[in-house]
């Protein structure tokens, strides 16, 4: 090959490894503005938490005691749902929630690893025992969804999973405590 | 089990076997960074309209995380 020749085809390389170059810059800068705005309009987020437990005494006061766990409405309106994943159940296992309205579910463990996701919503987490697990939420359609622990957890992982009952406003009625339970049928 | 007068791949040498007219070898190569571009091109492409079919259509709808 002449000297010339070769000197095309370096340049025509070069060319096509710029051009290359750039549409990946431009790919990367697009997908990069748009998570941004999607955080920066609509609070999507990677949910981060970093709030230490003692996981021995989960179920001996605190937060995360039975008498406090389920759903909870504070007097300004937050919605709080505290839940603990343990072998094999959640608890509670059934959590009522109300539609179109932030809500912060928070999770402990007291034994091993567990994870969950909700489905047919972005709500997705490890529960990592000595954590608490928080997410913050809004649930857009109404109904009964399923959240299986999704991390395996010992010979029971399959018979785990609760139910997330998304009532419409004007049936998610908190009590004089605070508290909202799964309507019964 | 081979023979005494049968030859093996190792004995030939390799550049004799390889009679490719240099002029057609340039010609091949002078087309095969387009064709190279356009394989990982269109890959890229596919890969890219799946990730935004996801995240615009399945991620988004599905409401906020945080």
């Amino acid at each position: 090959m002449s000297d010339a020749r070769h000197e095309v085809d370096e340049r025509w390389i070069l060319r096509t490894e710029l051009l290359w170059a750039f549409g990946v810059g431009v790919f990367i800068a697009a997908a990069l503005g748009m998570i941004l705005f999607t955080a920066l309009t609509i609070s999507v987020n990677p949910p981060s938490n970093v709030e230490r437990i003692d996981p021995k005494a989960l179920h001996l006061s605190g937060e995360f005691a039975e008498h406090n766990l389920g759903t909870t409405v504070s007097g300004d309106g937050t919605v709080i749902v505290r839940a603990i994943a343990t072998q094999f159940m959640f608890v509670p296992q059934c959590i009522a929630v109300p539609a179109n309205r932030r809500v912060t579910l928070r999770f402990a463990s007291p034994d091993v690893i567990h994870g969950l996701l909700i489905t047919g919503t972005n709500v997705n987490t490890m529960v990592i025992p000595g954590f608490v697990a928080q997410v913050h939420t809004e649930f857009t359609r109404t109904g009964d969804l399923l959240m299986p622990c999704h991390e395996y957890c010992g010979q029971g992982h399959s018979e785990m999973w609760a139910t997330v009952q998304v009532l419409p406003e004007n049936r998610f009625k908190p009590g004089s405590d605070g508290r909202v339970s799964c309507a019964q049928r | 089990m081979i023979s005494a007068d049968q030859s093996s791949a190792i004995d030939s040498d390799p550049e004799a076997a390889d009679d490719v007219d240099e002029a057609a070898l340039a010609s091949v190569l002078r087309t095969v960074p387009l064709g190279a571009a356009v394989l990982a091109g269109s890959t890229v492409a596919l890969l890219v309209i799946g990730y935004l079919i996801v995240y615009l259509l399945v991620f988004i709808p599905r409401g906020i995380v945080g």
